[in-house]
């Protein structure tokens, strides 16, 4: 039995090493020095700098403006999109949530389209909407992003809400009723602050979604007034010889909120990604 | 209640989806100033002569045949590894990291772990004797590439949602087939898995419709290159339809395609395994 604990050991090792070894590797590269990024073998040993950052290490930041100075309008498009993002959709997903739950809107067909809505390819959207917000004169703005990232985030939301909302006894709703409550002041003082780990999981994962989008962002917005940090990190990718530490500093930057946020609201999140269907 | 999600939907899908099965009937393009021209299913003609097109198809198809059932076995795996192991709980939060990095970060750090001069990957290849591996520079390996990372990113996924049920199959069933001296193989093969069966019909439901969309790490990683061989279909479609031309009238029919293929998937899967009862709809 103990050899078979020490095998187990072995491969957790291994598997470990294989799902966390490139966040490491990103992570390291964002304190090298310039030498250190191109050595071989390579530096797994080094002396850290905080130059990735602050941009003194060279680079696509150029020497006259820092890192901090460049990502800055980026930085502040995210928090602004992802932010509205996260309040909208879980607002109106709560809205409809508590419809089909407790009023049996649509019914069945109604979900299962809210359902597939998930599974449309983002791209296939991005084109058309593209169009109508240049009629719009909406393109390269924050609601262009605001409004695309609804499409993927709401149906999800509504989904994940559904089942929370499904959990609150109905007859405490009747109580409150009884007690001369109307709707909407069951629905603000009753369901909702009992669903409140599934309204902070939904707005969570809009969140996340919101900021790590990619795609929408590529094809709605043309600068800086509008674009994320996720499209401004991919302007870094084309050139040959790239400024791999600042690169990853400002991966970092991306990325810390996202991990930040998944950490504090585990238990919350798991149930949201297992879409309710397990219950955790 | 239900009228800002239904104005959503309306104004942001419907009108849009509409929209493009319009386009995908005109030769339509945002560079030229001439106006939409209908040319029926010229676009749709078009697609069967298109090499690109086809390869994009070859090599969506290979992600599915290959990452997803990597993935999906994988998952079980690492569910049933950490299970009883010491320390699970760490090394499950530890494991939900990649799945919660942005793709397009996620992208950097593969692009850095490929290179072929320094990167990682071919370092610990070196040690093991092998040589280095042009990653990004042949089509077998970019293409291995890709799928890779996909198992990277989303085993985690994988195995969170079976790991989570296997936590919830009872106990006792377990140990009342072990206690009638069944072996704990054969409770795995004959209980656990038949149990866990209807979750790794969503997961791979789940996985089948995003790698149709996969897109970030194409273009972070590989552009799509070398050539045309990690061309994904979802990015063969930007590229036409953005990068490369704005010929959205074309991209417009390449969409359908697509759209048309995740409907017939998601409606057969979703119908051979009774997708409803699972989610308890």
């Amino acid at each position: 039995m103990r050899g078979i604990g020490v095998i187990k050991g072995i491969i957790v090792g291994i598997v470990l090493f294989f799902f966390l070894f490139p966040v490491y590797w990103l992570v390291t590269t964002a304190f090298k020095r310039s030498e250190d990024w191109f050595s071989w073998p390579p530096s797994f040993l080094f002396s850290p700098t905080l130059g990735n950052f602050l941009g003194l290490e060279g680079g696509f930041f150029g020497s006259t403006t820092t890192a901090i100075a460049t990502i800055t309008p980026y930085l502040r498009n995210s928090v602004v999109v992802a932010l509205l993002v996260a309040c909208l959709s879980t607002v109106i997903a709560a809205l409809s949530s508590y419809a089909i739950s407790r009023f049996k809107i649509g019914g069945m067909g109604f979900v299962s389209w809210i359902i597939s809505i998930r599974m449309l390819p983002p791209i296939a959207s991005a084109l058309p909407l593209y169009i109508i917000f240049s009629r719009l004169h909406l393109i390269n703005t924050w609601w262009a992003l605001i409004l695309s990232h609804l499409v993927f985030t709401t149906p999800f939301s509504t989904w994940i809400l559904l089942t929370f909302f499904n959990e609150v006894p109905r007859e405490l709703d009747e109580a409150s009723f009884v007690d001369g409550a109307n709707t909407w002041q069951t629905f603000l003082w009753v369901v909702l602050p009992l669903s409140a780990p599934g309204l902070a999981a939904v707005a969570t994962l809009a969140f996340i979604q919101s900021w790590g989008e990619f795609l929408m962002a590529l094809v709605l917005t043309t600068g800086k007034e509008a674009q994320t940090l996720p499209i401004y990190l991919g302007r870094f990718i084309t050139g040959w010889r790239i400024a791999w530490g600042p690169l990853a500093a400002a991966g970092i930057v991306t990325m810390l909120p996202v991990i930040l946020f998944s950490l504090l609201m585990q238990r919350y999140l798991i149930r949201g990604l297992t879409f309710g269907a397990v219950k955790g | 209640m239900i009228l800002p999600l239904l104005l959503v939907f309306l104004g942001l899908t419907i009108y849009p989806f509409v929209y493009m099965i319009y386009m995908s009937f005109h030769r339509y393009n945002l560079a030229s100033w001439e106006k939409p021209e209908f040319i029926g299913f010229g676009n749709y003609r078009e697609i069967w002569r298109d090499r690109t097109a086809r390869s994009s198809v070859d090599f969506t198809v290979l992600l599915l045949v290959t990452a997803v059932p990597l993935e999906i076995i994988l998952g079980i795996g690492i569910a049933f590894l950490l299970r009883d192991f010491f320390g699970e709980r760490v090394f499950r939060s530890l494991l939900l990291t990649p799945m919660m990095v942005p793709a397009v970060v996620a992208g950097i750090a593969w692009k850095m772990l490929y290179n072929f001069e320094f990167g990682p990957v071919n370092y610990f290849f070196s040690l093991l004797g092998i040589a280095k591996v042009s990653w990004l520079g042949t089509q077998l390996f970019s293409r291995l590439g890709v799928v890779l990372i996909d198992v990277w990113q989303w085993t985690p996924f994988v195995f969170l949602i079976l790991y989570a049920g296997l936590q919830s199959i009872p106990r006792d069933v377990v140990e009342a087939a072990l206690v009638d001296g069944a072996s704990g193989f054969s409770a795995l093969r004959y209980i656990e898995l038949p149990l866990l069966r209807p979750l790794v019909w969503v997961v791979l439901i789940i996985r089948l419709i995003d790698v149709l969309k996969i897109f970030d790490i194409v273009y972070m990683v590989t552009f799509g290159g070398p050539g045309s061989a990690t061309h994904s279909y979802s990015f063969y479609i930007y590229k036409v339809g953005v990068s490369f031309g704005w010929d959205v009238g074309y991209a417009s029919a390449l969409s359908m395609l697509l759209l048309v293929a995740v409907t017939v998937l998601t409606n057969i899967l979703i119908r051979t395994v009774r997708l409803k009862e699972t989610l308890e709809l």
